[in-house]
């Protein structure tokens, strides 16, 4: 019997620190056994419980993409006891890591159509492991067009820059950078998400929208794409709730009939929509 | 099956006979109260209690229980060794709305994916051993409105049955006959059998406490909103002491304690009747109140759990009821909600 409360160790291979605050870095995680790697097969959208021993766990959805091999990162913003004992941690330091947890982006049902990506602020990782794993090889020609607009509060709070940059390089991806106040280097977009939505106007034609970011962001990028004529069916978010075992058993993290952990935490808005709203 | 015969009075020695080779959970009598214990060299079982005042859920589900143990390296804290074991033992005279809890969390800790190892590992290693209610209890119970009944085997390996002078054994399943051997070996007859029906009949008469638990399902479905559920939890105290005595309730919390340079990740029971339960780190809690939380504990007994597994998640035992502090009573909640 595999015992799903037992981590798998792994050791802090890398930190990267992504925003000028310094409080939202990525950790790049190696396996202590590397037979573990192909036990951890992941798909975008899952996440991990991140496990420090003598603080605890906290769920966090994986950053990296399946496609990137020999290792797992996170990005994990520094807010509760154990988000700040990872904070403090040293490239070397064993800890444990539990997963993968959830379901996923639905990347059977994105295939061979054209993908609308919107994010805002922290909530870009999950995107961004989807992003990566869409344009890895050979699984660009499973898609049709790649749109992504990602939006922070400013340009020192953008994730993932150096991706950034490599990504609007290519000519098979239309990347929407957008901040809400830009600084004296930044020659991109200056606005809020929902207005570049609009802006952009993607095509509802064949196409999903995927859409992550903080609860004013969703609010009011939904309408945009309502009146874009995107369905409910065609619209997928995630969601975040409190966890702790992530496998559905505690008994915290239900939206209805639902767990969060184990039947999402990706959902369509016309499957959340069929769930209570106490999320 | 194998049906036997045992005089009544042997069923303390068999309890005791059997604490000689396994660890052995039987009534015990301490102070006003019975509770499941282990037995003790000089314990004497107390079988003529109504029923104990926790639910034994403890026994596959312990209050707190360590998970795994870890230690300080110069690498950091590392794993050190999985907590997951359990010696071979009885649960000896259970009611059957307790034992009927049991089949009850087995649907969620024993699925195919994401097996609960501490919960199954005791599972497996532990028999069952039901004593039906001939008289039911007290007047709180309504088991015969949840799917039970006082006399049932969900959830039982053996089931003992008192007709008079005998108590009528039933071993019901394979783990159940392997403890054939402490019962003797006086084969009961048919006309024991027709005693024990007429028993059972009897005793379910006997329960006059009846709440409409499935009726209530298709009215929940569309009431998540109803301004109902802002009569119930004024008087709450938010003590949690209704999911504590549940047998079915089953939420939990995981935390770790360090000492010097040895660790523990344990696990304790939680509830969904605290603020902190769904607390984020942000601050933000998507129940805010303890309305959504009288809410949840509703509907997960009477929507979600029959939703997800097909079965109420309420054995009828009626504990919520007599220890609730404020006499909030679940039995008038379900009755109101059926007249929504």
């Amino acid at each position: 019997m595999q015992n799903p409360y037992i981590p798998y160790p792994v050791v802090v291979d890398k930190i990267i620190t992504e925003v000028d605050t310094k409080d939202i870095k990525t950790f790049r995680f190696k396996f202590v056994n590397p037979e573990d790697e192909a036990k951890y097969a992941y798909i975008p959208g899952q996440f991990g419980e991140l496990s420090i021993y003598g603080k605890g766990e906290s769920p966090i959805g994986i950053a990296s993409s399946p496609t990137q091999k020999g290792y797992v990162e996170f990005t994990v913003q520094k807010a509760g006891v154990v988000t700040q004992a990872l904070h403090e941690m040293e490239e070397g330091t064993m800890m444990g890591l539990r997963g993968p947890l959830g379901n996923s982006w639905p990347l059977e049902f994105l295939e061979g159509k054209n993908i609308v990506i919107v994010g805002g602020g922290f909530a870009f990782t999950t995107l961004r492991s989807l992003i990566n794993y869409m344009i890895f090889g050979d699984n660009r020609k499973r898609f049709g067009n790649i749109t992504v607009i990602y939006g922070a509060r400013n340009p020192g709070l953008l994730l993932y820059k150096d991706e950034l940059i490599e990504w609007q390089k290519r000519d098979d991806l239309n990347i929407n950078v957008t901040v809400d106040k830009g600084d004296a280097d930044w020659k991109g977009r200056e606005g809020f998400v929902p207005a570049v939505c609009k802006d952009v106007a993607p095509s509802k034609e064949n196409a999903v929208a995927v859409i992550c970011g903080p609860p004013v962001m969703i609010r009011f990028t939904l309408p945009v794409f309502f009146d874009l004529g995107f369905s409910k069916e065609n619209i997928i978010t995630s969601l975040e709730m409190r966890m702790k075992c992530g496998i559905g058993k505690c008994g915290r993290c239900n939206v209805g009939s639902k767990y969060v952990c184990k039947d999402g935490p990706v959902f369509s808005l016309a499957e959340l929509d069929k769930l209570t709203p106490e999320y | 099956m194998e049906k036997r015969l045992i005089k009544k009075d042997a069923l303390a020695g068999i309890a005791k006979k059997m604490a000689e080779e396994f660890l052995v959970w039987a009534p015990v009598k301490k102070e006003d109260n019975v509770l499941f214990e282990p037995l003790q060299k000089d314990d004497e079982p107390f079988f003529a209690y109504l029923n104990s005042k926790n639910a034994p859920k403890n026994v596959f589900f312990p209050h707190t229980e360590a998970l795994m143990k870890f230690t300080r390296t110069e690498k950091g804290m590392v794993f050190s060794s999985d907590e997951n074991k359990a010696d071979s033992s009885v649960l000896f005279g259970v009611r059957p709305c307790d034992a009927h809890s049991f089949a009850l969390l087995d649907k969620l800790f024993d699925q195919e994916k994401y097996q609960d190892a501490y919960y199954v590992t005791k599972r497996q290693n532990t028999t069952v051993i039901s004593m039906a209610c001939v008289q039911p209890p007290y007047a709180t119970c309504f088991c015969t409105s949840v799917d039970g009944a006082p006399v049932a085997s969900e959830g039982v390996d053996i089931l003992l049955t008192d007709i008079g002078g005998d108590y009528l054994v039933e071993l019901i399943t394979p783990k159940g006959e392997k403890l054939a051997k402490y019962f003797g070996d006086a084969k009961a007859d048919a006309a024991a059998e027709t005693k024990k029906n007429e028993i059972a009949a009897k005793a379910a008469e006997a329960i006059k406490s009846k709440i409409p638990a499935h009726e209530v399902k298709p009215i929940l479905d569309k009431n998540f909103d109803n301004p109902f559920w802002n009569t119930i939890h004024g008087k709450c105290l938010a003590c949690g002491t209704c999911t504590y005595m549940c047998p079915t309730c089953h939420c939990f919390d995981i935390s770790d304690e360090v000492k010097g340079d040895d660790g523990v990740r344990i696990r304790s029971w939680d509830s969904c009747m605290f603020p902190m339960f769904t607390k984020e780190t942000s601050g933000h809690n998507p129940r805010v109140s303890q309305k959504e939380r009288w809410r949840q504990r509703t509907m997960h007994k009477f929507k979600y759990y029959v939703d997800n597994f097909n079965a109420i998640a309420c054995v009828g035992c009626g504990r919520c009821v007599m220890s609730c502090p404020v006499n909030i009573d679940i039995r008038k909640v379900v009755e109101d909600i059926s007249k929504l």
